[in-house]
C-alpha cells in the first residue's frame, strides 16, 4: 500500500513530466513553420487564433500523455494476482479544481481567440472592390466592375479590402484561397460574402495555396475545380482589368 | 439456414413485385426513382416477413398462436432470435465484417491517394467509393458499440434475463442486413457520389443511387430508434432489487445516455433525407433554389442529427474504455458520479451545438457566436471523462492486458480528436480548416480513435464472456500497439495536409502535397495489415483459445459473475444488488448477494 | 416458503411489464414527436406562415371535426372493455376506424385540390404534401393497428385485466390526432 507520501512524490514526478513535455512541444511549435504562408490580413488574424488554440492545447494535451506515461510504468501492478488498488472513490478537491480549470479554459478560448477573431474579421464592412463570383460545376466564374468576366486566373490588386460576392448556378461550391485562409459557400439562390485583403504579391505557380479552390463536394469535377490567383500592384491590376474587356478570350499571358 | 433463404427469396420477390407495379401503374422504367423506392419498401416487407417477424410475432395480429423459431447453436445466429446476447453477437460479427470492408475501401481510397495525378479510379469512380467508405463506418461507429455491447451487456449487468421488447430487439437487428444490401448495391444504379452527408442540391440531382442510399439509410435509422427505445426502456423499469441508478454501471449508463439521443435525433436524419426523396420523386421543391426553397434546411436538420451522433457514437465507447479502466486498473471508478453528470452534460448540449458544421455555410452570421460558445461548453462534460478516466488509473495496480492497453491508445487519441475539435468550434480558425483533411483528421480522431477502439478493446474484454475462452495475449498486445501507432501514423499528416490546403473529398490533388499523402497511404497498408492479427487472434482463440472461466479479470459487475458464456435468460434467479460495482479495495464490499441465486428465497 | 424460480421470475414480469411496455409507448411518441417537429420545422423555415388563399378551409375544419370525433369513440373503446363490455369495444372501435376513414378521404380531397392550386412545385405545395403525407401515412398505419385490435376482440381477446393491446392501439390514435391538432394549424391557420 502506497503512503501519503508516495501519493505526493508520484504528483510531483507526474509534475515534472508534464512540464517537460509542455516545454519540448512549445518549443517544437515555436520552432517549426507549420502554418502556410500568410497572403492576406485575415490570414493573420486566422493563424494568430491558430496559433493561441495550439499554445493552449499543448498544456491540456501533454498533461493527459504525462498522467499516461506515469501510470503506465508506475502503477503497473507486477503480480498477476488481482490484488486492488487503494478505494480512492472520489476526492472533491480534485473534481471541483478539474471544473474550474477546465471552464476558464473553455471561457478562456471563448473570448480569445473566439470573440475576439470573429471581431476582427468582421471589423470592416467597407470594400474598396467587389468581385462577383458565381460557381458552376465545375468552374468559377468572377465578374470584375468593368464587367469583365473571367474565368482562368482570378487576378487580385494588393493592399485592397475586395468583398466577394458569391453564388451557384448548380450545387454548392465553396470559395476557398488558403492563402488567403477565408471560405465560404456558394449557395444556389443565395448570395453570401467573404472579405478578403491581399498583402503580399505572388502567383499560383510560386505557391500552391494562391489558387481558388472549391471546397464542397460538386460531383465529379470537384478535385479539379480551381482557379489560379495572382495578386498584383493596384497599377498593374487597373490595366489588366481593363484589358480584360478589349481581349474577346480570356487573356492567356495571366499563366506567366 | 431456411428463415434466412426465406428472407432472401422474399425481399427479393417483394422488390421486384414493388418495382414492376410501380412501372404498371405509371410507365417508365424499373430503375426511375419511384419504382426503387416501392421496390424497397416491398423488398423491405418481404425480408422482414420471411426471417421471423410473420412467424415469430405478426401471426398474434391475427390471433394466431406465434411460432417463434426453435433453432439452436449456431443456427440461432441466423434467425429471429429474441435473446439479447444472441442479438448482441449478431450485432458484433456484423460491424466488425463491415468495418472491415469500409477499411478494405479506405486502403483502396488511400492508393489513389499515394502519389498526385490520377491514377487507376476515375474522379467520379472516387467520390462514391469515398461515400460509401464514410455512410458505412458511420453506421458501424452509431450502431457498432452500442449494438453489440448494449444488446449484450445491458441487461447482464443490470440483472435482467432479456431486453424489455425481445422482439423489436431483433427487428432492429434484423433491418441492418437490408441496409447493407441496399448501400452496397447502390453502384447497380449508378451508386451515389454525395459522402454520407448528402447534401442537396447535389443529392438531387445525382444518379439512382442516392434513392438507395436514402433508403438505407432511413431503414437504419429505424432500427437505431428502435434499439435505443428497447435499451432505455429495459434500463427504466428491469434493473434488478437494489440496482439504483446510483450503482448502475459506468457502461449501463453510456448506452443508456446514448440512447435517449438515438432515440429522439434520429428522426431529424430520417425527416431530412425523406425531404430529399420528395424533392425527387413527388416534385417537391424544399432544396430547390428557383421556385423558393432552401438548401441549408437540409444542413440544419441533418447536423441537428449528425452532431449528436456523434454522441451516439462515443457515449458507449466512454462506457466500454471506462469499465476496462476501472476493473483492469482495480480501483473504484473516480467521481463515478461527476462521471455520469457529464454524461448528462453531453446529451443536453449536444442537440443545441449543430451549426458549428456550418460557420461557412452562409448561415445568418449572428448565430456563429453563440453556436461557438455552446459547442466550447462541450469540452467542459467531456473532461470530466476524462477525468474519470485518468483519476482511476492514478495509484490503480494497473493489469497488463490487451484492453488496457488499449485504452490509453484510446485515451491518447481522443485527447487530440477533443483537441483539434477546439479549432473547428471556434469560428476563426474554422473558416480556414472547414473542408479540410483537418476535418477528415480530427473526427477520424474522434470516431476511430475514440470510438472503434472501443470496439476493439471491448471485443478482446468481453471475448472471454461471449466465447469461453480467451484470447492470445501476446497477439493482442502486438496488435494494441500496431494499431494505435498506426492510426496515428496515418491520420497525423492529415492535420498537416489540411493546414496547408488540401481539401478533403479529392481524388487528385496538387503535386505539393505529395509527400504526406504518399506517408498516410503506407501507413494505412501497415495499419490495414495489422487487422489480420486481430481476426486472426480473435478467430482462432474462439475455437482453440484455452478455457477462460467465468470470471477471468476477478472483476465485480454482474456479467462476471456468471458463467461464460451466460446461460440463456441468464439469471437462474435474480441477483440482489447491495453494493457499487467498483469497490475494488473497499474492505467488505460486495456488488450483488450470489448466495441468495443459488438456492432459492425464503 | 421457497418460491420457485419460475414463478418469482413471473411474478417479477408482472412488476415490470405494464410499466415498460407504457413507457416503450411514451418514448415511441416522443420520438415520432421529433420527427413531426422536423417537418412542421422545415414548413417554418421555407415558407414562414405563407400560405395560399386557395386553401379549402371547410373541408380542412371537418375533416378536423371528424378526426377529433375519432378520438372520442376510440376512448369509449377502450372504457368499454375495461368494463369487460366487448359489445361496446367491437362497435367503438368500428366507429373509429369508419371515422379515420372519412379523415383519409377527405385528405385524398384535399390532396386534388392541392395538386391544381398550389402543386409540390410551389414551396408552400412542398410543405403541404410532406405534411400531409407524413401525417395520412400515420394515419393509415393507426387505422390498421385499430383494425386488428378490432378483429382480435372479435376472436375474444383481451380481458378488463388484460387490454394492453386495445390501449396501446387507442393511445396511438391520440397521438396521431394530436398530431393534426398541430399540424392543421400550421398549414392551415397561421
Ligand atoms: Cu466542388
Ligand atoms: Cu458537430
Amino acid at each position: 500500500m502506497n503512503e501519503r507520501g508516495g501519493y505526493k512524490q508520484d504528483a510531483i514526478r507526474v509534475g515534472l513530466l508534464w512540464l517537460g513535455l509542455v516545454v519540448v512541444l512549445e518549443a517544437v511549435w515555436f520552432a517549426t513553420e507549420i502554418l502556410p504562408r500568410q497572403y492576406a490580413e485575415e490570414a493573420k488574424i486566422i493563424d494568430d487564433a491558430f496559433n493561441l488554440l495550439t499554445i493552449l492545447g499543448i498544456p491540456v494535451f501533454s498533461f493527459v500523455v504525462a498522467m499516461l506515461i506515469y501510470s503506465a510504468f508506475r502503477f503497473r501492478s507486477r503480480n498477476d494476482a488481482s490484488e486492488d488498488g487503494p478505494p480512492i472513490k472520489t476526492s472533491k478537491p480534485v473534481v471541483v479544481t478539474w471544473l474550474v480549470v477546465t471552464s476558464a479554459l473553455a471561457l478562456a478560448i471563448l473570448i480569445n481567440p473566439g470573440l475576439v477573431g470573429l471581431a476582427e474579421l468582421r471589423a470592416n464592412p467597407e470594400a474598396d472592390l467587389v468581385l462577383e463570383v458565381e460557381g458552376q460545376r465545375w468552374q468559377w466564374v468572377v465578374t470584375y466592375p468593368n464587367g469583365a468576366e473571367v474565368r482562368d486566373e482570378l487576378v487580385l490588386p494588393v493592399d485592397t479590402r475586395i468583398r466577394f460576392d458569391v453564388t451557384s448556378v448548380d450545387v454548392l461550391h465553396s470559395f476557398w484561397v488558403p492563402g488567403f485562409r477565408t471560405k465560404i459557400d456558394a449557395v444556389p439562390g443565395l448570395v453570401t460574402s467573404v472579405y478578403v485583403t491581399p498583402t503580399e504579391l505572388g502567383t499560383f505557380t510560386d505557391d500552391v495555396n494562391l489558387r481558388l479552390q472549391c471546397a464542397e463536394l460538386c460531383g465529379i469535377g470537384h478535385a479539379r475545380m480551381v482557379m489560379p490567383v495572382r495578386v498584383v500592384e493596384k497599377a498593374e491590376f487597373e490595366s489588366w482589368m481593363a484589358e480584360q474587356l478589349t481581349a474577346e478570350a480570356p487573356a492567356a499571358e495571366g499563366r506567366g | 439456414m431456411r428463415p434466412l433463404i426465406r428472407a432472401v427469396v422474399l425481399g427479393l420477390v417483394g422488390y421486384v413485385a414493388g418495382a414492376w407495379l410501380t412501372v404498371a401503374v405509371r410507365g417508365g422504367s424499373p430503375s426511375d426513382d419511384v419504382a426503387v423506392v416501392f421496390g424497397f419498401i416491398l423488398g423491405l416487407i418481404g425480408w422482414l416477413m420471411g426471417i421471423g417477424v410473420w412467424n415469430a410475432w405478426a401471426r398474434e395480429w391475427f390471433g394466431l398462436p406465434a411460432k417463434p423459431d426453435q433453432a439452436t447453436g449456431w443456427k440461432r445466429y441466423f434467425t429471429f432470435n429474441t435473446d439479447h446476447k444472441v442479438i448482441g453477437i449478431q450485432y458484433l460479427v456484423t460491424f466488425i465484417a463491415i468495418l472491415l470492408l469500409g477499411g478494405a475501401m479506405a486502403l483502396v481510397m488511400r492508393m489513389e491517394l499515394a502519389r498526385p495525378g490520377q491514377d487507376f479510379l476515375t474522379l467520379d469512380a472516387y467520390n462514391k467509393l469515398m461515400s460509401m467508405h464514410g455512410i458505412l463506418m458511420v453506421a458501424t461507429a452509431v450502431a457498432g458499440v452500442l449494438g453489440a455491447f448494449g444488446n449484450y451487456l445491458v441487461p447482464l449487468m443490470i440483472g435482467a434475463r432479456d431486453m424489455a421488447f425481445p422482439r423489436v430487439n431483433a427487428l432492429s437487428f434484423w433491418l441492418i442486413p437490408p441496409v447493407a444490401i441496399g448501400l452496397l448495391s447502390a453502384p447497380l444504379l449508378g451508386s451515389f457520389d454525395t459522402g454520407w452527408t448528402a447534401y442537396p442540391p447535389l443529392s438531387v440531382v445525382n444518379q439512382g443511387g442516392q434513392v438507395l442510399f436514402i433508403l438505407a439509410v432511413t431503414t437504419f435509422g429505424l432500427s437505431s430508434i428502435l434499439g435505443g427505445l428497447n435499451i432505455v426502456t429495459t434500463v427504466a423499469t428491469m434493473r434488478a432489487p437494489g440496482m439504483t441508478w446510483g450503482r448502475l454501471p459506468i457502461f449501463v449508463w453510456g448506452a443508456f445516455c446514448a440512447s435517449i439521443l438515438s432515440l429522439l435525433v434520429t428522426q431529424f436524419f430520417a425527416a431530412s433525407l425523406i425531404l430529399i426523396l420528395l424533392d425527387r420523386v413527388a416534385g417537391t421543391t424544399f432544396f430547390g433554389a428557383a421556385a423558393g426553397g432552401d438548401p441549408l434546411l437540409y444542413q440544419h436538420m441533418f447536423w441537428f442529427y449528425s452532431h449528436p451522433a456523434v454522441y451516439i457514437m462515443v457515449l458507449p465507447a466512454f462506457g466500454v474504455m471506462l469499465e476496462i479502466i476501472t476493473h483492469l486498473a482495480r480501483k473504484p471508478l473516480f467521481a463515478y458520479k461527476a462521471v455520469v453528470a457529464g454524461f448528462w452534460g453531453i446529451v443536453g448540449l449536444s442537440t443545441i451545438v449543430w451549426a458549428h458544421h456550418m460557420f461557412t455555410s452562409g448561415m445568418a452570421e449572428q448565430l456563429h457566436a453563440p453556436f461557438m460558445a455552446l459547442t466550447e461548453a462541450i469540452s467542459i462534460p467531456t473532461g470530466l471523462v476524462f477525468l474519470g478516466a485518468l483519476g482511476t488509473l492514478w495509484q490503480g495496480k494497473l493489469q497488463s492486458k490487451t484492453p488496457l492497453w488499449l485504452a490509453f491508445g484510446w485515451l491518447f487519441n481522443f485527447a487530440i480528436g477533443g483537441i483539434t475539435g477546439i479549432y473547428l468550434a471556434d469560428v476563426a480558425t474554422d473558416i480556414h480548416l472547414q473542408d479540410t483533411y483537418f476535418v477528415v483528421a480530427h473526427f477520424h480522431y474522434t470516431i476511430v480513435g475514440g470510438t472503434i477502439f472501443a470496439l476493439i478493446a471491448g471485443s478482446y474484454f468481453w471475448f472471454p464472456k461471449i466465447t469461453g475462452r480467451m484470447y492470445n495475449e501476446r497477439l493482442g498486445k502486438i496488435f494494441a500497439v500496431w494499431l494505435t501507432v498506426g492510426f496515428n501514423l496515418v491520420f497525423i499528416p492529415l492535420f498537416w495536409l489540411g493546414v496547408n490546403g488540401l481539401n478533403r473529398r479529392v481524388a487528385d490533388y496538387p503535386e505539393f502535397y505529395a509527400g504526406p499523402n504518399a506517408f498516410a497511404s503506407v501507413a494505412a497498408y501497415i495499419l490495414g495489415a495489422g487487422f489480420l492479427l486481430y481476426a486472426g487472434n480473435l478467430l482462432w482463440s474462439a475455437r482453440r483459445g484455452p478455457a477462460a472461466g467465468p470470471n477471468p479479470w476477478n472483476a465485480r459487475t454482474l456479467e462476471w459473475q456468471l458463467p461464460s458464456p451466460p446461460p440463456e435468460h441468464n439469471f437462474p434467479l435474480l441477483p440482489e444488488v447491495v453494493g457499487h460495482p467498483y469497490d475494488y479495495g473497499v474492505p467488505g464490499s460486495v456488488h450483488a448477494a450470489q448466495e441468495a441465486a443459488e438456492g432459492g428465497e425464503e | 416458503m421457497a418460491l420457485s424460480a419460475g414463478a418469482a421470475h413471473e411474478r417479477a414480469e408482472a412488476m415490470w411489464r405494464p410499466r415498460a411496455n407504457r413507457l416503450g409507448l411514451w418514448l415511441f411518441f416522443a420520438s415520432e414527436a421529433f420527427l413531426f417537429a422536423a417537418f412542421i420545422s422545415a414548413r417554418f423555415v421555407t415558407s414562414g406562415t405563407d400560405k395560399p388563399d386557395t386553401l379549402n378551409q371547410p373541408l380542412a375544419l371537418g375533416i378536423t371535426v371528424v378526426l377529433l370525433a375519432s378520438s372520442i369513440s376510440a376512448y369509449l373503446a377502450e372504457t368499454s372493455i375495461a368494463h369487460g363490455d366487448r359489445k361496446g369495444l367491437i362497435r367503438y372501435l368500428s366507429i373509429t376506424i369508419l371515422l379515420g376513414l372519412v379523415f383519409l378521404v377527405g385528405v385524398v380531397f384535399e390532396f386534388r385540390e392541392a395538386m391544381e392550386y398550389f402543386p409540390p412545385g410551389t414551396i408552400y405545395g412542398s410543405n403541404f404534401v410532406a405534411l400531409i403525407g407524413l401525417h395520412g401515412f400515420h394515419v393509415f398505419t393507426g387505422i390498421v393497428a385499430l383494425a386488428v385490435a378490432l378483429g382480435l376482440g372479435k376472436k375474444g381477446h383481451f380481458e378488463p385485466d388484460d387490454y394492453w393491446g386495445v390501449e396501446g392501439v387507442v393511445k396511438y390514435w391520440h397521438f396521431v390526432d394530436l398530431a393534426w391538432v398541430i399540424i392543421y394549424p400550421t398549414l392551415y391557420l397561421f
